[in-house]
């Protein structure tokens, strides 16, 4: 956008471009420093040593699993009746749903405590896994049901006029077409359940189920007065973020800029 | 980037044929009822089930789990008006929506053109720019409680250039509180605005522009008449995204400064939670969640009113 053709003005620009990233960088080089203050690698050591992480890990590998599993049938069943299926009322189902959208989490907490502890699911990953996945699927569908609408409906009625059915004309026609949505709603909830971190605050209250945003809180009461080993924790659940965002970039950039814009 | 401009495209396609989509209205459709009605039972029923009892329980006085919950009408809602513990989270809510919504639009804005322009290592700095952004605020609480700590990083870096006399624990003081967490929040986001704008700017046609050069408009003037309106869109959008994120403000506050000292960096979301959870007065926090609600839906329709409004101008 800005046009230079100095090589002064070259330079410039690549110098702001720096001023204004380093900032961005150094809250991470802080994490790293601290993380390796005093006794070093050997924080790391005994971070490992209590046990804990790869439970949490576990636990979060679990529940973003099930999440991802919840939101993307939903939505993606939903989308199609939504976008290309006859239904009485529709806007009406639609417009229900998507208000769910501004529901912010805290709201949840009353009432699904009080019956979460009554039907004796609370402290268990579903008390988490159902929140969050409701939580989800309003903008799952949201965005799927616009992606399918910029799909033609001439290619349903030729798989009708074969004689297909409605399933086999989700499955064969479209369904093959929805990878870029798909994967984006995939990611979407991944990064969205991953760091999710009230729900499993308030439900999951036993250290045999808690989850990776968990961890810092566990290693502050358990080294209370040891930053170096809170850090070391911090930096343990950082890196598989950051890796798997370097890996898969246009995922993740897709993803959250699918859910930011409708 | 090209997946990125087809999706908007086909989005805008959509768009532009206008719902329902064509051939819905077909007649040998069969019923789509079935496909619809899973997603929506499930959305439907926890979420509305769970507003409906908050609406309830924001009747009451109760404590969650005793048998004996008193009624008292509307005495939360009148109740909150008198509470300045309140009346102070909206104002660093609202504080805090218009500093961080000005200060990523710029950053991004400006971040996105600049990486338009011919410059090296473009992946290098974006990818910088945008972990933040997949980090959870959980991971890096602590990570900033050092970085603003009496030892932390910006007060070496204070000390480095000579400011020192500025250097002080910034979570301590309530004065610093909320800007710090704001500049959290902003470290975290940017990296989103930025991809944002510069898919917003992939879409500009270069004829623009380029009729823009050849009047000789300058670098400043072509970003402000030009660049600028065209990203309007995504402008809008993100109004109204970091709005209901700033009603919705918790993992930051909550994690960093617990919403103190004294209240400073409190909001509707950690002050609910301290209220129905840490001292069980569910009934006083279901009755701000609901406030809460309204106010978030409120502000959705209203951006959106004003935006729908302005383009059919």
């Amino acid at each position: 956008m800005f046009e230079v053709r100095t090589l002064r003005s070259r330079i410039l620009l690549q110098v702001v471009l720096a001023l204004m990233t380093i900032p961005f960088l150094l809250p991470l080089v802080e994490m790293v420093r601290g993380a390796f203050a005093g006794r070093g690698f050997e924080n790391f050591v005994v971070v490992w040593q209590t046990g804990v992480v790869p439970t949490f890990f576990k636990n979060s590998a679990l529940l973003s699993l099930a999440v991802i599993s919840l939101v993307y049938v939903g939505s993606l069943t939903a989308a199609f009746g939504f976008s290309k299926l006859r239904v009485r009322g529709k806007e009406i189902y639609f417009w229900l749903m998507i208000a769910a959208l501004t529901l912010p989490e805290v709201i949840l907490l009353s009432p699904l405590f009080v019956t979460f502890t009554k039907l004796q699911m609370y402290n268990t990953l579903f008390a988490v896994i159902l929140p969050l996945a409701a939580l989800q699927l309003p903008f799952a569908v949201l965005l799927a049901r616009n992606f399918y609408d910029g799909i033609p409906s001439e290619l349903i009625d030729a798989g009708r006029l074969d004689g297909a059915s409605t399933a086999q004309v989700f499955w064969y026609v479209i369904m093959p077409l929805t990878k870029p949505i798909a994967s984006a709603v995939v990611v979407l909830t991944l990064i969205n359940t991953w760091n999710s971190y009230l729900l499993p605050l308030v439900f999951l209250q036993d250290r045999a189920n808690q989850v990776v945003t968990l961890l810092p809180q566990f290693f502050i009461g358990q080294y209370s007065n040891d930053q170096t080993k809170i850090l070391a924790a911090a930096v343990m659940t950082a890196v598989p973020t950051i890796l798997a965002y370097v890996l898969m970039q246009k995922n993740f950039e897709r993803g959250l800029s699918a859910g930011a814009l409708k | 980037m090209t997946t990125k401009s087809t999706m908007a495209r086909t989005s805008a396609r959509a768009r532009s044929l206008g719902r329902p989509a064509p051939g819905t209205r077909g007649k040998n459709r069969l019923n789509g009822l079935p496909w619809i009605l899973p997603a929506f039972i499930f959305v439907a029923g926890l979420i509305y089930y769970s507003v409906g009892y908050t609406v309830y329980i924001s009747t009451l006085d109760w404590d969650g789990l005793s048998p004996q919950a008193q009624a008292v009408g509307l005495g939360n809602y009148t109740g909150m008006l008198a509470d300045p513990v309140f009346w102070g989270s909206l104002r660093h809510t609202a504080v805090f929506w218009v500093v961080t919504f000005v200060v990523q639009t710029t950053l991004g804005f400006t971040l996105a053109a600049i990486m338009h322009s011919r410059v090296k290592f473009a992946t290098l700095h974006k990818v910088i720019i945008f972990i933040p952004t997949v980090l959870a605020a959980a991971t890096m609480a602590p990570v900033f409680r050092l970085f603003f700590a009496e030892d932390g990083m910006v007060n070496d870096i204070l000390r480095g250039v000579g400011l020192g006399s500025l250097a002080h624990a910034w979570l301590a003081d309530a004065s610093t509180a909320l800007p710090v967490i704001m500049m959290i929040t902003i470290w975290q986001w940017t990296g989103l605005w930025f991809i944002l704008y510069y898919a917003a700017m992939s879409q500009i046609e270069p004829e623009l522009l380029e009729a823009a050069r050849l009047d000789r408009a300058g670098n400043i003037r072509t970003l402000w008449y030009i660049v600028w309106p065209s990203c309007r869109g995504t402008t809008v959008s993100l109004a109204m995204l970091s709005f209901i994120g700033a009603l919705k403000t918790f993992d930051v506050p909550y994690l960093v400064t617990t919403g103190g000292p004294y209240h400073s960096t409190e909001f509707l979301g950690t002050y609910i939670y301290r209220m129905g959870i840490r001292q069980a007065h569910i009934g006083y926090a279901a009755s701000i969640s609901i406030v809460l609600l309204i106010l978030a839906i409120a502000g959705a329709i209203l951006i959106g009113r004003a935006n729908r409004r302005e383009v059919g101008e």
